[in-house]
């Protein structure tokens, strides 16, 4: 076990080793991936669970004239990488040829902070991390005597090392490290349960506030308490920023330029053309400071960048890896992303968030007057559709008259075109917010005109 | 794997500062994994991975620790991590027997085709036939992309009660995803056969039914019209159907969430849950099946257990822990994605038993309605049993027949309310597999009913019902 030697010298070492193994005609990439972490589940007052990971593992892609063949492994012996060396020169064999298969080629990399490691996290006794996870359950039971208990309170953190080298001239690393706590309280009232849900991230244990997740946690629960449906109506939807980032994620996988070129995507051939309402831009910004996708390269090592991808609600561009970029005619836009060191680079966002305008929630409902505000939507897997771009999802939150929010509602759904969704756009709100779940995806209060919502009664 | 002495060695090192049980499980998985897209065989993947974790129990409170290097002293390392995590002190608080009880290695999910000597080139023959199929199923189809994955899974594990269990499950599944596009339209359907075996699988799913199915679901929902909203009667398909009762009931029946007092089933046992047509299962001894194992993993034998039957609540789905905890029978039900997780109560195959009716009656006997064909994922508050689903293919039904198909619908209700509403059940039982997500683990599940009738049900689509 080589664990001493940095892991950008390692993929190096490997790259030169593998070289003569797969011959002239093969261009190989290897990435390595190390992850230490710790998660801590609070129940009842005891650790329900605690879970300390530690893995390593490696992928090797390797390109032969355009054919594309991809190996891993566990483990970081040079035996188990020789192996795998060979088996993802043995698959290119396999595959069709595509002349836009490349390695992007070697690049300078931001030099500043961009504030994504701090050895504070590993540092951290494990015992205040334990502390941490059942201080969260305990200050959310403690706000009101309806929250009658938490479903789980937990705290996790994870240090990352990853490397990518590459025959084509990469060789790049960085360290991370990210923390996050969250609660799923359950509030109670006679015979009914709602649940509510709040986090916190950052890349210390100190960043993270448990007062205001305990706080905001219980508050989205006992809100919902006595809710019921209302009869099927057109209105205005305001989607609080956890729900309006949930409806980023869609737009993402739209946006992405692998869906676009492959007809999988509703917003294909739309370059130039206004989608959405003149207030709506969306940027995708792989170096914003501290923010939880950022690192200086993305997962084929080329560097991370910021993007205005709709602005003033116009369609600028897709997000590109080396593959699409070469086949649209364009550049890289830095978002090569891959699940873990098991797949090969596909396209993803990085942080993805929707630019910030005026005011909180509270005033974006006063001016929106009547409508409903969306705390929770469910299905969003499979009821928001990037391909057809078609909307259909259940929903909770509460009924805004008169400019301020007055019964709860649940059991109700929403349906449209994510299009007109975009367009509809009437107010958005300053109160920014990054989910940190299936990405990095950040949205502040929107609110949406002419939406079908449907209920009983 | 791992040589039994030192799973022991590794077992009394957890117990070392006290805890009532102790496991260890180890694995190698080896896989490969083609996609094809655009006619294109663009993603050939193959890679193997060994990984080992260390559980420790004490009361409520699970320690657990893993890592990819299985040698000795690393597993050693591993153990003492989870023992002080345990936050144990003193003696262990267990006798170990050991050595152990070796349970037998079962032959009961027979491979025909093994994974390993099945040749690279006839696997991308099946990715091309299933997408030649679902191409010429239509002149609208936009895209095909068709994944093909198989995996050797080998298990190893040994726990302080002295057992001692390894297993090794083969498993093939093929996704097939089809876009369909005319005037600025676009639809999906996708088709997913799998099993716990070789590649014997496409001896009884041809890839090309797989696309066809897949092509001829997006096709129709090109001439869909919205779907309307509110309150009728839902017929639901053999087959996908199925997830419904897996997502509304099957994870409130799962025990941890029972214990957490997080299910709309706690304190029902032996009470009427549902109309008395229903009988439900979960049976992971189902031959083949993509859900299916000899042992779950944490070593217990694989059961088919009784749910509900005549609409009385049975049995909950356990784990070793709850096992442990209440006396309990443990059901085999304790799973887990890999051995970077701590294993949880999951359900197997899950399915809603045959009854005594037609489908066509079921159909004929329905004034108006909605015919849920094919669902989509959906979603479920396991406190309330609420839910909501994606209707992927419907059709309404009009005078006892089925007419045009609907688009953008979704069910909405509460499972046990569901489950009182059920009026009908056919005899056309049929599975779904998937990959059910719980606790950030994925496990392979089958989902399966027959067609079966909900008296009334909250349709949410875009348009008043006309």
């Amino acid at each position: 076990m080589e664990r001493r030697k940095d892991l950008r010298e390692l993929a190096l070492e490997w790259v030169q080793r593998g070289r003569p193994l797969v011959g002239a005609g093969v261009e190989l990439e290897i990435f390595v991936q190390e992850h230490r972490g710790l998660t801590v589940k609070a129940f009842g007052g005891e650790v329900e669970g605690l879970r300390y990971s530690h893995s390593r593992g490696v992928g090797v892609r390797a390109l032969r004239e355009g054919r594309l063949g991809y190996s891993y492994c566990t483990g970081l012996g040079w035996e188990d990488v020789k192996t795998a060396v060979e088996v993802a020169a043995a698959n290119s064999l396999f595959s069709t040829a595509d002349e836009y298969n490349l390695l992007p080629g070697g690049s300078e990399y931001t030099g500043e902070d961009l504030c994504i490691y701090d050895p504070e996290t590993e540092e951290t006794d494990s015992l205040r991390k334990v502390e941490m996870a059942l201080e969260l359950e305990r200050l959310t039971l403690s706000r009101d005597p309806r929250v009658s208990q938490v479903e789980t309170a937990v705290y996790a953190d994870t240090v990352a090392h990853v490397a990518v080298a590459s025959t084509a001239g990469v060789a790049g690393n960085y360290r991370s490290s990210d923390c996050y706590c969250y609660v799923f309280p359950i509030a109670r009232e006679g015979d009914e349960y709602q649940t509510g849900f709040s986090f916190d991230l950052g890349v210390r244990p100190s960043d993270l506030d448990l007062g205001q997740v305990a706080a905001e946690a219980s508050e989205r629960a006992l809100c919902l308490l006595g809710s019921r449906s209302m009869p099927s109506r057109r209105t205005t939807l305001v989607l609080d920023s956890f729900v309006a980032a949930e409806f980023l994620g869609m737009l993402a996988a739209a946006l992405s330029a692998e869906a676009v070129l492959k007809g999988r995507s509703f917003l294909a051939g739309k370059v130039g053309e206004t989608i959405a309402a003149p207030t709506v831009s969306i940027i995708d910004d792989g170096l914003l400071r501290g923010a939880p996708s950022t690192a200086p390269f993305d997962d084929e090592g080329v560097p991370s960048q910021r993007k205005e991808l709709i602005g003033g609600g116009v369609l600028n561009g897709y997000l590109h890896n080396t593959y699409t970029a070469a086949r649209s005619g364009t550049a890289s836009t830095g978002n090569a992303s891959r699940g873990s060191f098991r797949d090969r680079p596909r396209v993803g966002a990085s942080n993805m968030f929707l630019q910030p305008g005026r005011g909180g929630r509270e005033e974006i409902m006063r001016q929106v007057g009547e409508g409903v505000l969306v705390l929770q939507v469910v299905g969003a897997h499979a009821g928001a559709n990037p391909v057809s771009g078609e909307i259909s999802l259940g929903a909770l939150g509460l009924q805004i008259e008169n400019g301020a929010p007055v019964r709860p509602l649940r059991e109700i759904t929403l349906a449209g075109k994510a299009l007109d969704f975009l367009r509809g756009i009437v107010a958005i709100g300053e109160d920014l917010r990054f989910l940190p779940f299936e990405g990095s995806l950040g949205a502040p209060t929107v609110a949406i005109a002419d939406v079908m919502v449907a209920g009983r009664g | 794997m791992i040589d039994e002495d030192v799973a022991f060695r590794v077992i009394g090192e957890a117990l070392s500062r006290g805890g009532d049980f102790a496991d260890l499980f180890a694995e190698r998985r080896r896989g490969c994994s083609l996609r094809l897209e655009e006619e294109k065989v663009e993603d050939n993947t193959s890679g193997s991975e060994i990984g080992a974790g260390v559980r420790v129990m004490r009361g409520e409170s699970v320690a657990y620790a893993y890592t990819n290097d299985i040698s000795e002293a690393s597993l050693m390392e591993t153990a003492r991590v989870a023992a002080a995590a345990s936050r144990g002190g003193g003696r262990a608080t267990v006798d170990l027997e050991m050595p152990v009880s070796s349970l037998p290695r079962l032959e009961e999910h027979p491979v025909e085709l093994d994974t390993d000597d099945f040749p690279r080139e006839e696997k991308i023959d099946l990715l091309r036939r299933a997408d030649q199929a679902a191409r010429e199923t239509g002149a609208h189809i936009a895209q095909v992309v068709v994944m093909l994955g198989d995996s050797r899974q080998e298990i190893f594990v040994v726990n302080s009660l002295g057992e001692l269990v390894r297993d090794e499950r083969v498993r093939v599944r093929m996704v097939v995803q089809v876009v369909a596009a005319r005037d600025g339209e676009i639809q999906t359907g996708h088709e997913t056969p799998g099993m716990l075996a070789g590649y014997e699988l496409f001896r009884h799913f041809p890839p090309e039914e797989a696309g066809r199915i897949a092509a001829a679901q997006a096709l129709t929902m090109l001439d869909a019209r919205p779907a309307p909203s509110g309150p009728m009667a839902v017929v639901i398909a053999n087959g996908t159907g199925g997830v419904l009762f897996h997502e509304a009931c099957g994870h409130s029946l799962e025990a941890d969430a029972v214990y957490k007092k997080a299910s709309v089933f706690m304190g029902k046992m032996g009470e009427k849950v549902a109309s008395p047509l229903v009988n439900a299962y979960d049976d992971a001894t189902l031959t083949n099946r993509w859900g299916s194992f000899s042992y779950d993993d944490e070593g217990v034998r694989a059961a088919r257990t009784p749910l509900i039957e005549e609409g009385v609540l049975r049995s909950f789905i356990n784990d070793r822990k709850r096992s442990l905890r209440d006396g309990v029978a443990a059901t085999g039900n304790g799973r887990r994605q890999s051995y970077r997780f701590v294993p949880v109560p999951r359900m197997t195959n899950t399915y809603i038993e045959i009854g005594g009716s037609k489908k066509e009656e079921i159909i004929s006997d329905t004034p108006l309605g909605l015919y849920a064909l094919k669902l989509g994922g959906g979603e479920v508050n396991p406190v309330t049993g609420d839910f909501i689903f994606a209707i992927t293919e419907g059709y309404m039904i009009r005078g006892g027949e089925v007419a045009e198909p609907v688009k953008g619908a979704t069910l909405i209700g509460n499972g046990p309310r569901v489950l009182q509403d059920i009026d009908a059940v056919a005899d056309d039982l049929d599975f779904d597999t998937g990959m059910c997500g719980k606790d950030g683990q994925a496990v392979p599940v089958c989902t399966g009913q027959p067609t079966l009738r909900v008296r009334e049900l909250v349709v949410g689509g875009t348009t008043e019902v006309m």
